[in-house]
């Protein structure tokens, strides 16, 4: 038996969650807040890009001209209108707990709103290109997740220009370093927040929406994403861009060919355990920097 | 609470606490229908979980979201004790401690290493990584005739005995002071540590733990004890869970959404790391998610868990101290008390032991 059918497939859906993890990353890099609504904002990308999609009938990807500004928008109002003051008033402390229980708190807003609006149904976008499949030698990879890997991997890259050769990339990855210093170069630091919680959301959109033509959408689906990110960031390194897309591949190799010898349940037993294991033995995971 | 009250005031205090403990005991016998002593009992139950959460998290400053694994110590323990070997709760309820106890020195030992977010996220891997294993295994086969059920996904459901000898009583009302008790003891503790030894070092880990070390605590010791007496409390939480209703799900008892983030709702909401704080907002959230889950459960699915929700955000949002603060302004009002003059009295107070 071949493993390359399930590398390849593992690739793909690491791609995804390291694209998921690179939000929760970029955000816990800047303002070291963990936030806990990732799930469910991706979860609300996800279901207003299948509400649009099946109304409308055209291309999911192309809706990341509507998607996308309109994350970009919820996370900087998130970050302005609830983070801002909490985080403000916890300023003094070195562990911002009110933050975590308030996105914790708001995750339980959207996804119950989105329950009460779309309903518990699980549903999936069938588009024109869900069935098919391309074959490279003895292997196959559905289309979607091919485009998915492609498209991951393109905006990655995107990410990574911005944070390093632009202006509001410098300032962004500058208030992460050291946010007193970088308010003493002129920059605004709460500005920059919001900016990054923007990005994240944006990201997130791109995520949904990958994951729109192969993944069934429910107000829940959050749920085993932003578990997911959480080990995929804390391996790549919490704060840490390129080790969140890295240890995205790793787990979703892990998941995918650890699944070819033991049951489902199993194996995400098994990442569980490699998430504690980086955490215990090497806390600042693959490429993070030691924070504390 | 630390203030040299005169006699007048003295007598106050005693006064408000008597007539609390008298509506308290009343309460069940003014309550019509049996639900309504349910979600009587089901408060008090979640003021019990926030304040045994509090021992630890919030005295000790760290937010663990992974309490759920020792309110399912508990539960399975003594429900599994109970169905396997016939053994009563009242014995059961120690094995469940030690078990809970071993947990967290287990756990703790490696865990306390790590700081803020690393140590919230390691607690949650932890808390999901027991559900799934305790969704996955339905029974444990020792030998032939001796097989351990767990239940697995579908639940694990408690023998029914109704003898009080196995502490199961007829109706609600023996559970609901069985419940209070617990309640009244678990406070009563938490004011013990906080007044000790051990509270002002867990104060001192909270304020800065580098300063704590430089001082001569040891850091993790002092967590570990926290979190053994906080979890054998939460294991005891988890037994009554499982005597009163008499059915386990994994997902239920230990997982993030449903035990362990509300356990710590209710204790920030009210205040964590105050002695009084999260009884009380356990209490008051489940009781507000309660009354709307009776008026409007019906009607919207998810309706009541949203306002749940949006109750949270908003006191967290304007009340990040949680809303003791409040209530102590008009305990001390009540008392007569000059508030500058006793927040002085317990800061001073707190310097000269802490140290």
């Amino acid at each position: 038996m071949s493993l390359m059918p399930s590398i390849i497939n593992g690739a793909s859906m690491g791609a995804i969650y390291g694209l998921i993890a690179m939000g929760l990353t970029l955000i816990f890099g800047t303002m070291r807040v963990t936030n806990f609504a990732h799930g469910a904002m991706l979860m609300l990308a996800m279901i207003s890009a299948y509400s649009i999609w099946a109304v409308t009938g055209i291309n999911p990807y192309l809706l990341i001209i509507i998607i996308g500004p309109l994350m970009f928008v919820l996370g900087y109002c998130t970050q302005m209108f609830l983070i801002r003051p909490v985080l403000r008033a916890e300023s003094d402390k070195n562990d911002p707990i009110g933050v975590l229980l308030l996105t914790a708190g708001f995750s339980i807003v959207l996804e119950n709103l989105a329950l009460m609006i779309f309903g518990a149904d699980y549903r999936m976008a069938q588009t024109s290109f869900s069935n098919t499949v391309f074959t490279f030698g003895n292997s196959s990879l559905s289309a979607p997740r091919l485009f998915g890997l492609i498209i991951t991997l393109g905006v990655s890259a995107l990410l990574w220009v911005f944070l390093q050769r632009t202006e509001p990339g410098r300032q962004l990855r500058a208030t992460g370093q050291d946010r007193n210093t970088a308010a003493l170069m002129g920059i605004n630091s709460e500005q920059t927040f919001a900016v990054a919680f923007g990005i994240s959301c944006a990201l997130l959109a791109v995520a949904g929406l990958v994951l729109l033509p192969f993944y069934y959408v429910s107000p829940s689906v959050g749920g085993v994403f932003q578990t997911r990110a959480f080990i995929v960031v804390v391996l790549g390194g919490l704060g840490s861009v390129p080790g969140a897309l890295v240890g995205g591949i790793i787990i979703g190799l892990i998941e995918t060919i650890a699944a070819q010898f033991m049951t489902a349940s199993v194996t995400s037993v098994l990442i569980y355990l490699v998430f504690l294991i980086v955490l215990f033995v090497k806390p600042s995971g693959l490429f993070g920097t030691k924070l504390d | 609470m630390q203030l040299k009250l005169t006699k007048q005031q003295q007598l106050k205090k005693w006064l408000l606490i008597g007539v609390t403990l008298a509506i308290l005991c009343v309460l069940p016998f003014m309550l019509s229908k049996a639900y309504f002593v349910h979600v009587a009992i089901m408060c008090l139950f979640w003021a019990y979980m926030s304040a045994s959460w509090n021992i630890l998290c919030g005295f000790a400053g760290t937010l663990s979201l992974g309490h759920g694994i020792y309110v399912a110590a508990g539960a399975y323990v003594a429900t599994i004790l109970l169905n396997t070997f016939g053994v009563t709760p009242w014995l059961g309820l120690f094995v469940s401690c030690v078990v809970a106890s071993i947990m967290a020195i287990i756990i703790g030992f490696p865990i306390f290493n790590l700081r803020g977010a690393y140590y919230t996220l390691s607690t949650v891997a932890i808390g999901e990584g027991i559900v799934v294993l305790l969704t996955n295994f339905r029974e444990w086969k020792i030998s032939d005739d001796l097989i351990i059920k767990i239940g697995g996904a579908e639940g694990l459901t408690m023998k029914t005995v109704n003898s009080p000898l196995f502490m199961q009583w007829r109706g609600k009302i023996p559970y609901y002071f069985m419940i209070l008790v617990m309640l009244i003891a678990v406070i009563l503790i938490s004011g013990y540590i906080k007044r000790n030894k051990l509270g002002f070092q867990l104060a001192a880990v909270k304020d800065d733990e580098d300063a704590a070390r430089a001082l001569g605590i040891d850091v993790r010791a002092v967590k570990l004890k926290a979190a053994v007496i906080s979890a054998i409390f939460t294991a005891l939480g988890g037994v009554f869970y499982a005597l009163i209703i008499r059915f386990l799900e994994p997902a239920a008892v230990a997982s993030g959404a449903t035990m362990s983030n509300q356990i710590v709702f209710g204790a920030i909401v009210g205040g964590s790391g105050t002695v009084m704080g999260p009884a009380l907002g356990g209490l008051v959230l489940n009781l507000i998610s309660s009354i709307i889950q009776y008026f409007l459960g019906g009607s919207v699915q998810g309706l009541h868990l949203f306002i749940y929700g949006v109750i949270i955000v908003v006191m967290i949002i304007f009340k990040p101290s949680g809303f003791i603060t409040v209530l102590e302004k008009l305990y001390y009002k009540y008392l007569g008390v000059e508030i500058s003059e006793a927040l002085e009295d317990t800061e001073s107070e707190g310097e000269s032991d802490g140290k």
